[in-house]
């Protein structure tokens, strides 16, 4: 009887997750090494070395400014975003641990999570328009003219744009997990500090900090895959451009995808994008799996 | 661990490898079940284009009537592009329709031909639809027609009875995938009469005079730029520049361009951008791109002189007697186009569908254009007098310069194309010292004839 139950407890989900995830993913993966003459790395070898600013993974006439291809692009949001949200998500956990009226400022941060993909995308336009946006605004008062224009339109600045609006976005994430390892910080260990003798810099740079780790570790690896995976908020805000200078990599798989209709192009792209995504999947699943040890 | 724990999770093990197993086998099996029904699909599918095709032919035989209204109550899903006002235009037409099919249901949704194109490849492929009748760009349906998704109307319109050319955009050999409704045009820079007049300003009659106009409209207090520039998905671009392009370049270069034979780098291109388009991009008499409706209410209120947009500008403006328009002095052709509706082989209700289709080929285009759609009929035995007035007005200033109607250069185009196209006249417009690379990458990606 008991036999019967694990069958049945097994069966169900191993069925449903070899139906909606496994096959998916193994169907994916072969429709990017195939074409109707069978095996090839054709699609591949296509999608790395396109040229057209929109759908070129690494563009090959790099200039001063984007468009530099999507996946220089991705990096670059990795490289300025990741930083960001870590950063503004501890300082801002720790600021508003115990401020009045924290729970508002929470929730204003944590709007970004909750919006729609495409309303973000909106969002950031608005917020970087040179009529309405409060980046522009900002600058026109500071006197710095060159930045005092609707950013999205611009080679120069459209993929900053789009970085520092999805910094917005994540923030609400990385001060809601730092918050949560904020509160699980034992007491005694600040209050011991405190007896002897530290300051709250100290505290925060020597007691804190080090006790944040794992929980840095897994902002840092989920911001990554939510990088990797950007798309609605750039489809919407500027479509790539101008000029193809923020695109990023799920945007050429979605072009290849829905535009093209180059399916084999698109499954390569996402195949890419996949191993991609699989580096700090792992080292967060390692990470997870450590934690329970 | 317990023996028994031991036992049970060696059986959960073999279990859930032959689960795997048994997954994999019912996959293959599955696949190739489907592939059986798509096998038989496809061949029912031929069966039922014949049948179509020998009944449209017995019905031209008979004098091509159309279908009786449907006796019982049918539903239709309409899938067109138009939204706000101008859904509301086009609701005329389906009111229009419903008096005289009392039985028949419509329910009209909104969405973009680009939108069309994105999502309906993969439901087709998947053999649903999820309209009756749905409108979208030609060159995807005949895309969409070629591999067997759209019923062939060959039976159903008569070409004689249209605008030369616009039926051409929807066929393949004899085969016809969808019928031409409304047309627009793109006929020239608009502007408010009472805006030119407080200012004492002019239509051009040559370049030069254009330029003086900007440099004069750029003076006037409160003016931003000459003209508005209007961005989103980015066609008001494309569209300003092939009017340059046939202004300065002879209606025959957009006709070569579209097929490929002229290249973006011909230098007699590159001349017409170099010395007419771009000189004025530099001198900011173009505004950086703005949202195209919010371009409309910004240019209206006077912070902007003129306006390049097609016909429908005149639906979305207060007062449409104080607009007018000048094409550039040089220009011989005007870009024209019709939206395009088909009928799905996946339809649910195919014979509603193509009587409702045949409706808004023909009389189904007076009631249109004879509201503030801003549109002109391609049925030519619709009367010029039935035209909403002030697109009477338009049609007769086209008219009376004997301008030729051309094919819009990215819609017959297509593709990816047409995404470059527009992303890269983004590019120039902020940037146009980026002239000859954006050349360059326009032609490299043109398709060749």
């Amino acid at each position: 009887m008991r036999g019967l139950e694990f069958l049945v407890f097994l069966l169900l989900p191993l069925a449903v997750l070899g139906v909606w995830v496994v096959y998916p993913i193994l169907a994916t993966v072969v429709l990017s090494f195939t074409t109707s003459s069978g095996f090839s790395l054709g699609s591949h070898i296509a999608v790395v070395t396109e040229r057209s600013p929109l759908k070129a993974l690494i563009y090959p006439e790099p200039g001063p400014y984007p468009p530099w291809g999507a996946l220089i692009h991705n990096a670059l949001w990795i490289a300025i975003g990741l930083p960001l949200v870590v950063f503004l998500g501890v300082v801002l956990a720790y600021l508003l641990r115990e401020a009045y009226g924290s729970g508002a400022v929470r929730s204003v941060i944590f709007l970004g999570m909750v919006l729609p993909g495409v309303v973000s995308g909106l969002t950031i336009r608005f917020m970087f328009d040179a009529d309405i946006g409060i980046f522009p605004k900002l600058f026109s008062l500071l006197g710095i003219q060159e930045l005092a224009k609707t950013w999205t339109i611009y080679p120069q600045t459209a993929l900053l744009a789009l970085i520092l609006g999805s910094v917005w976005l994540w923030l609400g994430f990385s001060v809601t997990i730092f918050s949560a390892g904020l509160d699980a910080i034992p007491k005694s260990t600040i209050e011991a500090a405190i007896i002897d003798g530290a300051s709250p810099v100290q505290i925060f740079f020597k007691v804190i900090l080090p006790q944040l780790k794992p929980v840095t570790l897994v902002v840092t690896l989920m911001t990554i895959m939510w990088i990797l995976k950007i798309f609605d908020i750039v489809y919407v805000a500027t479509g790539g451009g101008p000029g193809g200078s923020s695109t990023v990599l799920a945007l050429i798989m979605y072009t290849y995808f829905a535009s093209a209709l180059e399916y084999h192009k698109a499954a390569a792209v996402a195949t890419i994008l996949a191993l991609l995504t699989l580096i700090p999947a792992g080292l967060y699943i390692k990470s997870v799996l450590a934690g329970e040890k | 661990m317990s023996q028994q724990e031991k036992r049970l999770t060696t059986i959960a093990l073999a279990l859930a490898v032959i689960s795997l197993l048994l997954g994999g086998y019912a996959l293959v099996v599955l696949q190739s079940l489907s592939s059986s029904v798509s096998d038989l699909q496809a061949t029912v599918s031929q069966l039922k284009t014949s049948i179509d095709q020998l009944t449209a032919r017995v019905s031209k035989l008979e004098g091509a009537a159309a279908a009786p209204p449907p006796a019982s109550p049918v539903k239709l899903v309409v899938i067109g592009p138009w939204a706000g006002k101008e859904a509301d235009y086009f609701q005329a037409v389906i009111n229009a329709y419903k008096k005289t099919h009392p039985n028949v249901e419509i329910e009209y949704r909104t969405m973009r031909a680009e939108d069309v194109a994105a999502v309906m490849p993969v439901q087709f492929a998947a053999g649903i639809a999820p309209g009756d009748v749905i409108f979208g760009w030609a060159w995807w349906i005949v895309k969409m027609g070629k591999e067997g998704h759209i019923v062939d109307v060959s039976g159903l319109i008569n070409e004689n009875d249209y605008i030369p050319g616009i039926v051409d955009q929807v066929k393949d050999g004899n085969k016809i995938y969808g019928v031409p409704f409304t047309m627009w045009l793109k006929p020239g820079f608009w502007y408010r009469k009472s805006f030119f007049q407080k200012y004492g300003l002019s239509e051009p009659k040559s370049y030069d005079e254009f330029v003086s106009l900007l440099e004069k409209i750029k003076g006037i207090p409160g003016v931003k730029n000459p003209i508005a520039t209007g961005d989103g998905v980015g066609w008001p671009m494309s569209d300003v520049t092939e009017h340059f392009l046939i202004a300065y370049g002879g209606p025959q270069l957009q006709l070569d361009l579209i097929s490929g034979k002229v290249r973006f780098t011909d230098p007699r291109v590159r001349d017409i951008f170099a010395n007419k388009l771009v000189p004025l991009i530099s001198k900011r008499y173009f505004s950086e791109p703005i949202e195209w409706t919010t371009a409309v209410t910004k240019w209206w209120a006077g912070e902007y002189g003129i306006y390049f947009m097609g016909t429908w500008i005149t639906g979305m403006v207060d007062d449409p007697k104080d607009l007018d328009f000048f094409p550039l002095p040089e220009a011989r052709g005007v870009v024209g186009g019709a939206d395009y509706a088909f009928v799905p082989k996946y339809s649910r209700n195919p014979d509603a569908a193509l009587d409702f289709l045949k409706f808004l080929a023909t009389e189904g285009q007076v009631v249109h254009a004879s509201v503030p759609s801003g549109k002109i009929p391609t049925w030519k035995k619709a009367s010029v007098e039935a035209l909403w007035p002030p697109m009477q007005s338009v049609y007769r200033k086209i008219a009376g310069k004997g301008m030729s109607i051309l094919p819009d250069l990215d819609d017959s185009v297509g593709g990816d194309w047409q995404k470059l196209f527009w992303d890269q006249l983004k590019l120039l417009w902020v940037n146009p010292g980026a002239l000859d690379s954006v050349l360059k990458t326009l032609e490299a990606s043109q398709p060749r004839p």
